[in-house]
């Protein structure tokens, strides 16, 4: 009904025309377990147990739970007008509470779409049992989102089950252009995506109604899914050309304080410009040296790599909730992303 | 149940040749006591705190204290409590000293700039506004305009959130029996917007968005906890207005997700523009529970309706 609403809105606009390239993206979701090898702070792993949405394709609801399931799980791109349609059957005794926790659901977070398709089991229309989802973001909505189970969501987010959806501008052949949004100022060569989480082991392993839901204590700190503890092992690595452009979208799906910079192989944080926050153009983009990203923020952005060759070291600083006396907050641990040109 | 109490001795005191025709005097008085705060439904449990109030039952969070740009404003606070207690409207009164057990002092100012603000008790590195010593005061603009300041963006209705947390077994029990807490370890097991747990909030008319189509509301944001707290809403996205008293540029920046930290303010327009039913929570995995139980933290419902309801 809203697509339909939308479609006459812009007919009587004269902007039907954007409509001609759009296209409708149909990915099917489940869910599966897994298990990560997690060393925080200690020289020995633990083995930590996940739940993450895993591609089991082809369309239809997806079978009995196919495909591999991934933390942070599969990354989808659409563009501007397209739209997402997501089958979600979330199949399978292992990777599920007991009632009333039973059941998963895809909360397109950020999408602002009708209730029915937001993913909320306490709100009309969500079912915990498989269900389908659409979304149709608007031009103006370039930007990162991101998605995630919203059952229990103090346990099952943390159990993995997120990721992020990225809506691209479009060319007038339909093609992604490599920007941000609409603007060719914000035209980059290279993207990557820093998707933030935290780890407290004792949330996996724990259910229902838990008193250890009230206390959160994380002692494993991710990008994109990976331990990247030093710049010598860096969760993420981009090799790039001097000189070029680097977009990071940075999405924030853990439950801590969180810093982003970029530093130099001197420890220098160097300068990046914002130019979108939750899916929505800045009016003036910012250029700053750091940007504290909080549970639930997305924020996209591009950087200038120098003419000389060099490394690069973007970061996440994850940091307790509480501050110190002198207002500052106490770090957890630093994740390091890897930038060589 | 949040309590938006009546001006008490309001004084329409008009001041014909001042700069503000407006402008008038208001009176409050606060007394300080400790009480309890119920947190209702699974997971809930009777709090012990300290807190003000317009009678010898104290509110948690306190009064909402609401005057004009440029009213003169006098607090009388009284202490009816047995340890040292003050009182401090953060950016706008600045004695800090005590009041003694039985002891009460006045507060006189000119209500300052529209915008929300927030008071409490500062001594006791934080204990006594844990225990509950915290409240809003919420300055409108001269005009008498649904305006978040002259000329600025209008709305047609208004939600103030005061969010806080407190940790009952390691502070409020501690503190309530008369023993010193050790202020090193904070585990705060209830969260709460307006002294509520999400099963109470979602339900408080005062604390949900509720709207018609096309409809905006202001909703004032206030964080007297120790946490940083990272606001979600569902169903749009909101203009954010003033983050700490700082008006922003305009055009606004529009977020669906706002962090505000510990001791300060934010304000944002949300705007009705679809019909549904949405939570909005902050999105941190603990804090959406009451001692581990699920959405009775800091939650709440925008209502967002076609028509009035009749």
């Amino acid at each position: 009904m809203k697509k339909l609403t939308q479609a006459i809105i812009l007919g009587a606009l004269g902007l039907g025309a954007q409509h001609v390239h759009a296209a409708t993206i149909s990915k099917s979701l489940c869910v599966g377990s897994l298990s990560k090898t997690l060393y925080g702070t200690s020289t020995t792993g633990k083995s930590v147990t996940f739940w993450g949405y895993s591609d089991c394709g082809g369309g239809g609801m997806g079978g009995m739970g196919g495909g591999t399931a991934i933390v942070p799980g599969p990354i989808m791109e659409i563009g501007v007008n397209d739209t997402l349609n997501i089958s979600f059957s979330p199949m399978g005794m292992m990777t599920m509470e007991g009632a009333p926790y039973n059941g998963h659901t895809i909360h397109l977070h950020g999408a602002d779409v009708q209730t029915m398709e937001d993913g909320v089991p306490e709100t009309n229309g969500n079912m915990v049992m498989g269900d389908t989802y659409t979304w149709t973001p608007s031009a103006g909505h370039e930007g990162s989102y991101m998605y995630h189970c919203h059952v229990h969501t103090v346990k099952h987010l943390e159990m993995g089950m997120y990721s992020a959806i990225i809506v691209r501008p479009k060319n007038a052949s339909g093609a992604f252009l490599n920007q941000l949004n609409a603007n060719t100022t914000t035209a980059y060569d290279y993207s990557q995506n820093y998707i933030l989480s935290t780890v407290d082991p004792a949330y996996h392993t724990a259910s229902g109604d838990s008193v250890v839901f009230a206390d959160y204590n994380p002692s494993y700190f991710l990008m994109t899914g990976k331990e990247g503890k030093s710049t010598a092992a860096p969760a993420m690595t981009l090799a790039a050309a001097k000189g070029k452009k680097v977009a990071f979208r940075l999405v924030g799906l853990h439950s801590t304080n969180a810093t982003f910079q970029i530093k130099n192989g001197s420890g220098v944080a160097q300068p990046f410009t914002v130019y979108i926050r939750d899916g929505r153009t800045l009016p003036t983009a910012k250029t700053v040296t750091s940007l504290d990203l909080s549970p639930g923020q997305r924020a996209d952005l591009i950087t200038t790599l120098p003419t000389t060759s060099s490394t690069w070291y973007p970061q996440i600083t994850y940091k307790k909730l509480r501050a110190n006396t002198d207002g500052t907050y106490p770090a957890y641990a630093t994740v390091y992303g890897k930038v060589t040109f | 149940m949040y309590k938006s109490f009546a001006l008490i001795g309001l004084t329409l005191t008009l001041f014909g040749v001042t700069e503000s025709a407006f402008a008038a005097t208001q009176n409050f008085t606060l007394y300080i006591n400790a009480g309890t705060l119920p947190i209702t439904g699974n997971g809930g449990a009777t709090l012990n705190v300290w807190g003000y109030g317009t009678t010898a039952v104290p509110v948690v969070p306190a009064p909402q204290l609401t005057v004009n740009e440029g009213d003169t404003v006098n607090i009388t606070v009284i202490n009816n409590h047995n340890i040292n207690h003050n009182f401090i409207i953060k950016n706008v009164t600045t004695d800090t000293s005590a009041i003694a057990a039985g002891a009460s002092k006045n507060y006189s100012f000119t209500a300052p700039v529209a915008g929300s603000y927030v008071y409490s008790d500062t001594l006791d590195s934080n204990v006594n506004r844990e225990m509950g010593l915290y409240g809003a005061m919420i300055v409108k603009p001269t005009d008498g305009s649904q305006t978040a300041w002259i000329g600025g963006p209008a709305y047609d209705h208004e939600n103030v959130w005061v969010v806080s947390e407190m940790d009952k077994p390691r502070w409020n029990d501690i503190a309530a029996a008369g023993f010193v807490v050790d202020t090193a370890t904070y585990k705060p097991n209830y969260f709460m917007i307006n002294g509520l747990g999400g099963f109470d909030a979602m339900m408080d008319m005062d604390t949900m968005i509720m709207g018609t189509l096309n409809t905006k509301s202001l909703v004032r944001i206030v964080n007297a906890g120790q946490f940083s707290h990272s606001l979600h809403f569902h169903g749009n996205h909101f203009q954010v207005l003033s983050i700490n008293g700082v008006r922003q540029p305009t055009p606004f920046e529009q977020w669906d997700t706002i962090n505000v930290p510990p001791m300060s303010t934010a304000e944002v327009l949300y705007s009705i523009n679809q019909t549904g039913h949405y939570p909005m929570h902050v999105h941190t995995a603990q804090c959406e529970g009451a001692n581990g139980v699920y959405l009775n933290g800091a939650a709440t419902m925008i209502d967002m309706q076609q028509f009035t309801e009749e």
